[in-house]
This record gives C-alpha cells, structure tokens and sequence, in this order.
C-alpha cells in the first residue's frame, strides 16, 4: 500500500511535468513564432517575435517556429536574353526577411515551399527586367540600377507571402560558353593586332635610328673631307709659294739641280738596269782623257 | 514536523530547471488556471499519506542534502571560460542577454541557458576562382567563379581572396541576423567583385587598375553587408591574379613580347647609332688630323728643300761652272754606283741588243734619256 502510493506521485508528478511542458516553449534569438489555437492565431498574442520564454495552453494550442533571420536564396543559372538579343547566363540571389509570419504561414507554410515561389518570382522578374536592357547596361552601365530594379520588382510580389526582400543582386553575369568562344578568339585576333603592330613600330624606329646614324657618320666623313681637303689644298699652295719664292731665283739651274735630285731618287739600286753607250756625256774620258 | 519542512526546499528544486518563480507566479496566467488547485490538493493529500508512512527524520535530511547538491552542482555547472579570440553570447531561453569577454564566465546552466562562442578575432579567408583540394593539398581553379565579363565585352580570369572576420563590435548580428554568413559573404564578394570588374577594361584591368580594384571592392562588398548587418568586417580584398583566360593567354603574352622587340629594336638601334656616330666622328678627326698632318709636313717639307735649294744656290752663284759640272758627275755617280749596268758600244751593240733579257728589265731606259 505504502509503495503503491509512491509509485502514484511518481506518476502524477511526471504527468505534471508534461503537462507544464507542453505549455511551455522557447523562442530562439532567430525565430519568431505563431501561437495557434486550432490552426488560428490566437488573438493578442498569436504572433512571438521578443525571443526567450513563452506560454501557451497544452494540446489546444500549437507553436510555429519562423526563422527571423535574413535568409539566402539562390536562383541557379539561367539564359537571360538582352534587349540587344545578347544572350546572357545569369546567376542572382536574393536575400530576405521574413516581416509577415502570419501571412507568411499561410500562403507559404515553409522557408522551402517559400523558396520555390520566391525563385520562380526572381527568375521572371530577372528575365524581364534585364530583357529591356542591353548588354553593356547589364554588365557595365546600370548594374546595381537593374539590381535595384528586380529588388523592387520582387519585393512587390514576395510581401504577399510576408517576405520583405532585402537585397537582390547578380551573382554572374556571363556570356554563353559558345559565345564565350568567340570572344576569346576575337581578343586573340586583337591582340595579335596590337603585338603586330608594336613590331613594326620596332622595325620603324630602328630603321629610323640606323638609317639616321648611318647619315649622321657619312655627312661628319664627309664634312671632315671637305675640310682636310681644303687644309691640304693650303698646305700644297704654300709649298708652291715657297718653291716659287726659292726656285725663282735661277730658273735654269733649277731645273738641273731637281733633275739631279730626281735621277738620285729615281734610279734605285736592284729595279734599275741601264743600258747605255760609252759616247754620253757621262763617258766622254772613258776614251780619252781630254775628254775631246 | 520534518515534513513540514520539506514542502520548501522541494519545490524550488523541482522548479528550478524551469526558471525563477516568476513565471510561475504569472503561469495562470498562461491558460492553466485549472491545474494549480488540483496540484495543491494532491500533494497536500501525498505530504499527509507520506507522513503517516514514513517517519524517521534522517532519511528526510539526506534526501534535502542530497537535493541542495544537486541544485548547487547544477548551478555550478554554469562556468564556462571564453577564449581569448573569441566573445561569449549568452542566451536565456534562447533569448540574447548580453555579451561576455575572455577569461571565466557565468550563465545559467542548461536547459535554461546556453553560450554561442565565436572567435571575432579570427581571420577567415574565402577563395573565388579557385579553390584547395584537401586531398591533394593543390589549387584547383573554378573558371566559372573567375571568369567574368569587362567592361568592353572582353572577359577576364579574376581570381581573388576575402580575408573577412566576425564585426567585434556587432557579433550578435552574426551569429542572430543572418543565416549562413560564409555563404553570404562568398555571393556579396563574387557579386560586388563582377560589378566593378564589369565596369572596367581589360587592358586597365591587367595593369594599372589592379591596385584600385583590391579597396574598390572592399568598399563595396562591406557596404552590401552592412546593410544585410551581417556582422561581417572585410578586412582586405587580395586579387589571387588577374589574367587573360587561359585560351588567349599566349595572345596576351605575345603582345608583351612584341613591346619588349620593339623596346630591344630600339636598344639595338640606338647601340647601332651611338657606335657609327662617335666612330665616325674619330674617323673624322683622323682624317682631319691627317690633313693638318700633310698640310704641316708639306710645307715644312718645301721649306727645307727650298732652303736647301737657296744654300746650294748661294754656292754655285759663286762657281756656276764648276759646281754644276761637280753636281752632275756626283749624282751620275751615285746613280751608276748603285744600278746594274750594261754598256753596249755603238758598233757592238747592234747585234746584242735583241739578244739582251729585256723581260727582267722592269723600265727600259733609252740610252741618252740617262746622259741627257
């Protein structure tokens, strides 16, 4: 009897437990939380959003935990063609909030099945907002103004499931593969282009430069010619001056002392062989002494 | 009389894991005003049934003893130390209470509190272009991450780092505010990093924009952050390399090669004008010099003949008859002293002639050239 009765506390204080468990639940930093009484919201305080301790009736009343924090999605690539009929592959994402989770919980239910409307949204809205711009816009001009575009665009749609859109922007912003090809291709035939011409920019300058020094040597040559001609020329005109000044004196005996002079220089020993007769003037006491 | 007692200490430590008495107070409020008399009645009617059954005081002790303990052990367990890289975020039922620094620090124990640690002065890195395999320990690229498009419809091959860490300041909007930040701050960086990539030129992009795209970007993927209040500071941008895609690469080489020929052209050249300028110039002087030489030695050269001349002159003013005569005879001599010679007679001569070896006779010289 004694235990029987233990045992019958023991129970009943368990049941307690549960009980108070049940009614009582935790809100995280990161969540918000719905208070439904049979699937509604319970009114004055069927929305939690102040985290931390929280009550509620046991069995009647159920709780819906919503995340609070700012939530990724991200749309995967797709072919977004350009107002300029550019194709363009495009990767975006979005990040969100949940400010509505009532009517978050009733038109999505789940961050999935909210995730799945959010991306076909974002991918409509990529496409259309992006197909009214060209390409140079897309990836260069007005980036962050069509970024800032689809953010509007979506937020307009998503605060029917209660999602405040933060940011929206674009991930990638890439050519097709095939046409990724042929840009490469084109910047090699650029660049063969360019390093072409940079040779030949080479060969002009060197041209230039030998072609010019080759000038500048001729003309120093030849002005240091002119000149060396014209100081030799002096120095022959100052020789005849002297040798007319000197030789002017006796014209005649002139002429017999070079002519000596030039015999003396001419007739060199070993390259001259002579051939003479014994009757010239050289010779005339080689007979006879008397030289008649 | 111990029993009495009991109703005290027991009920703290059957609701203490539950909280402070607050809530209980207020727990009727909370729609179970049902429960509270029921749960008075019974124990009111075990406390009375136990008495009767189970008297003995030391029993009764130990057991409160032993139920302090535990409660104490219990709170006790609520130490925890925070490490010096890191801040302590204390949560009360899942609600953030405050902040804790290094050192040993206080929170109530689970179930009722709990501490997210994050290392704020840790330095974390992401890669966008490529990434290191763990296996391998290599770098593998991602060119779908780093190629991206200029803006001159060229595309580049960006491979970049993002050295980011926990904002000390605002670590609960980390670890609180966003979900996944890593994955946040990798879109944020990829996303800011093609816009402004996207937003230059290739050419600029290879060479000089390179410095300004490292603080540019970092501008902006903070700014993006911020307004996400992600708790994420981006401590630096590092590009990794900035390249032409590996298909046109040997293209972009090229065009550097053909800069350096060009520049080597032009070195060669100008070593090519600055050897025959200044040689030329030498050959100038040379020549320059030669004439000034023969200029000098010409005149030089009259003059002493011509003194020399005038001397003999003075001489044979003197004695013209004889010294011509000696003149003569003295030159004669040396010239016939010093060449072979052969003297043909004038009746002999006429059958020798035709015979003599006139080839080896380099200058045949009419016999009255020599005399005359």
């Amino acid at each position: 009897m004694k235990s029987s009765f233990g045992f019958v506390v023991a129970i009943v204080a368990l049941a307690i437990l549960a009980a108070l468990s049940g009614a009582m639940f935790q809100v995280a930093q990161t969540e918000q939380a719905l208070v439904l009484r049979f699937g509604a919201p319970v009114a004055g305080r069927g929305l939690i959003t102040e985290p931390g301790l929280h009550f509620k009736i046991p069995l009647i009343e159920t709780v819906v935990r919503i995340d609070n924090r700012i939530l990724d999605l991200e749309s995967p690539k797709q072919e977004v063609i350009a107002a300029d009929n550019q194709r363009i592959d495009v990767d975006a994402f979005v990040r969100y909030r949940i400010v509505d989770a009532l009517k978050f919980y009733q038109a999505a239910g789940s961050v999935r099945a909210a995730n799945n409307f959010l991306a076909s949204i974002l991918n409509s809205s990529v496409r259309r907002v992006l197909g009214e711009a060209t390409q140079t816009q897309i990836v260069r001009d007005d980036r962050s103004a069509l970024m800032a575009k689809i953010k509007a665009q979506v937020n307009n749609e998503s605060l029917n499931y209660g999602i405040a859109i933060i940011d929206a922007r674009l991930r990638r912003a890439d050519l097709p593969r095939e046409i990724s090809e042929k840009v490469f291709s084109r910047m090699q035939s650029e660049r063969k282009r360019e390093a072409n011409e940079y040779r030949a920019q080479g060969n002009e300058q060197y041209q230039k430069i030998t072609s010019r020094a080759d000038r500048d040597a001729i003309v120093i040559k030849a002005e240091a010619q002119q000149q060396a001609d014209t100081t030799r020329g002096k120095g022959d005109a100052e020789r005849n001056q002297v040798f007319a000044e000197a030789f002017g004196k006796d014209p005649d005996f002139f002429a017999f002392y070079r002519s000596m002079q030039a015999y003396d220089q001419s007739f060199k020993a070993g390259d001259t062989r002579f051939v003479t007769s014994p009757t010239s003037d050289f010779f005339r006491y080689f007979g006879n002494p008397t030289g008649k | 009389m111990p029993w009495s007692n009991q109703d005290g200490p027991r009920r703290p430590g059957g609701q203490n894991p539950w909280g402070p008495p607050g809530p209980w107070g207020g727990g009727p409020g909370g729609g179970q005003g049902g429960t509270p008399p029921d749960l008075e009645d019974l124990l009111r009617r075990a406390q009375s049934r136990l008495q009767g059954a189970m008297p003995g005081g030391f029993g009764a002790k130990g057991l409160i003893a032993f139920l302090l303990a535990g409660v104490l052990l219990w709170l006790l367990s609520g130490f925890y130390i925070v490490a010096t890289n890191q801040v302590g975020l204390n949560l009360v039922f899942g609600k953030f209470v405050g902040k804790t620094k290094e050192g040993l620090n206080y929170n109530l124990p689970y179930p009722i509190g709990s501490v997210v640690k994050l290392g704020v002065t840790d330095f974390n890195a992401i890669d966008v272009g490529s990434a290191m395999r763990l296996d391998t320990r290599t770098q593998v690229d991602i060119p779908e991450e780093s190629l991206m498009l200029t803006g001159d419809e060229n595309i580049a091959d960006v491979k970049f780092r993002v050295i980011w860490k926990i904002d000390d300041q605002k670590p609960e909007d980390y670890a609180f505010n966003i979900s996944n930040p890593p994955a946040t701050v990798k879109a944020v960086a990829e996303s800011a990093m093609r816009e402004i990539v996207g937003r230059s030129q290739i050419q600029k992009l290879l060479t000089a924009e390179r410095k300004v795209i490292e603080p540019q970007s970092q501008e902006l993927m903070q700014r993006v952050l911020d307004g996400y209040r992600a708790g994420v500071k981006i401590m630096q941008v590092q590009l990794l390399s900035v390249d032409p895609p590996a298909s046109v690469i040997s293209a972009f080489r090229d065009v550097t090669a053909a800069q350096q020929d060009r520049d080597r052209l032009k070195n060669e050249a100008e070593g090519y004008a600055n050897k025959v300028v200044p040689e030329a110039r030498g050959q100038a002087a040379r020549i320059l010099q030669e004439a000034e030489a023969y200029r000098e030695q010409t005149v030089a050269e009259s003059k002493g003949q011509a003194s020399r001349f005038s001397q003999v002159y003075e001489e044979y003013k003197k004695a013209p008859q004889v010294t011509r005569e000696r003149i003569y005879l003295e030159t004669m001599e040396r010239v016939f002293g010093a060449v072979d010679k052969v003297i043909i007679d004038k009746g002999a001569g006429q059958g020798v002639v035709p015979y003599l070896p006139l080839g080896e006779i380099s200058r045949p010289s009419a016999p009255a050239g020599g005399s005359k």
